[in-house]
């Protein structure tokens, strides 16, 4: 990447950083509509700077352009819509985009796992808490987001600081052989055998780890969940002196 | 050449969103939310790498991300339910008291 493209593309964020302060829940009046031209227009701008100067004129990649786009609008109606139902919905949609970019990266089964598995099982619990803990009406800390100005201040440095080094990428470490086998048993057998078979060979300690990891963590949130708090706490009333160990049946 | 860069550009792209978001709202279950979209970015990240270096490592290596994020909405979700038997409210700033 040129520094051109680099200078170029860090306009494109400021302006997206603006757009984004702008349709953030604030108090007063929220400049929704102007916030939502300016993030338009900044998603325009990428559109155009990714097409020029880093993939390079006349490439086909529309569905590339398509779910880049979805995810983005998506990512951002995450982040600023008022009510959490309509956040995780949303967050479904990013989800279905980022596995149809996954798809375009010759990584299927990835992209059905994190199907299944975030839409499929996360979004659901999560979908779940949301409606056990609604309260009534928009609350006001669902309207009132905290110092919007500094945390776009601070996604902009960090999107400039990597998205800015992005173009220099080293050449491919992959040698030969291991390329060459990573590729035949990408083409021969499919993606989902090649993933199973480097898991099963090379990572199976982090597999099994993996497994002991989830299972604690069920524990832990079962351990969590069940402890009982003050308010719920109902306690036997106390019995009168005589006749505490009269009810012990002997065996 | 339809090369890493773009993917690497919009893996940061979802990541900051996710950093804002997480900066900046005060409902928990929208905080989680935020850090699901930051996963997603490094998904994007680790695949786009992995086809970069023509090797698999980094699609197991976001398999076992996926792990993580499992792990992470489990427990977060029991935290949020049990701080909010606790309080009645899902606002974050109702827990700050050791702010100073």
């Amino acid at each position: 990447m040129t520094s051109a493209a680099a200078y170029m593309l860090y306009l494109v964020f400021a302006l997206g950083g603006v757009g984004l302060y702008l349709l953030l829940p604030k108090a007063g009046v929220r400049q929704t509509f102007a916030g939502a031209i300016i993030g338009l227009l900044a998603v325009v701008g990428l559109i155009l700077v990714l097409a020029t100067q880093i993939i390079g004129p006349g490439s086909s990649a529309g569905f590339f352009y398509l779910f880049a786009v979805v995810a983005v609008l998506a990512a951002a109606r995450v982040i600023t819509h008022p009510k959490p139902v309509y956040s995780a919905v949303y967050f479904v949609l990013v989800v279905v985009a980022v596995t149809a970019l996954l798809v375009l990266m010759n990584a299927e089964f990835l992209a059905v796992a994190l199907l299944i598995i975030y839409a499929g099982a996360i979004l659901v619990t999560y979908l779940f808490v949301i409606m056990l803990a609604q309260q009534s009406g928009s609350p006001v800390y669902d309207r009132r987001s905290r110092e919007p100005f500094w945390a776009v201040l601070a996604g902009f440095v960090l999107m400039a600081a990597v998205a800015g080094r992005a173009g220099d990428l080293p050449p491919s470490v992959a040698d030969a052989s291991e390329s060459a086998t990573a590729t035949a048993q990408s083409d021969q057998p499919g993606n989902t055998s090649a993933i199973g078979a480097i898991i099963m060979t090379k990572h199976i300690v982090a597999l099994e780890v993996a497994g002991v990891l989830l299972l604690i963590s069920m524990i832990g949130a079962l351990a969590m969940v069940r402890k009982e708090l003050p308010v719920e706490t109902l306690e036997p009333p106390p019995k009168p002196l005589g006749q505490i160990g009269r009810e012990v049946q002997p065996f | 050449m339809f090369g890493a860069t773009e993917y690497l550009v919009l893996g940061s792209i979802l990541f900051a969103l996710g950093l804002v978001g997480f900066l900046t709202r005060r409902n928990l279950i929208v905080i989680f939310l935020s850090t699901e979209v930051m996963f997603q970015g490094v998904v994007i990240n680790a695949v786009a790498f992995a086809r970069h270096h023509e090797h698999l490592e980094g699609q197991s290596f976001a398999l076992f991300l996926l792990v993580i994020a499992a792990v992470e909405a489990g427990l977060a979700l029991g935290m949020v339910v049990m701080l909010y038997r606790r309080k009645g409210t899902l606002d974050a700033e109702a827990w700050s008291l050791m702010r100073g």
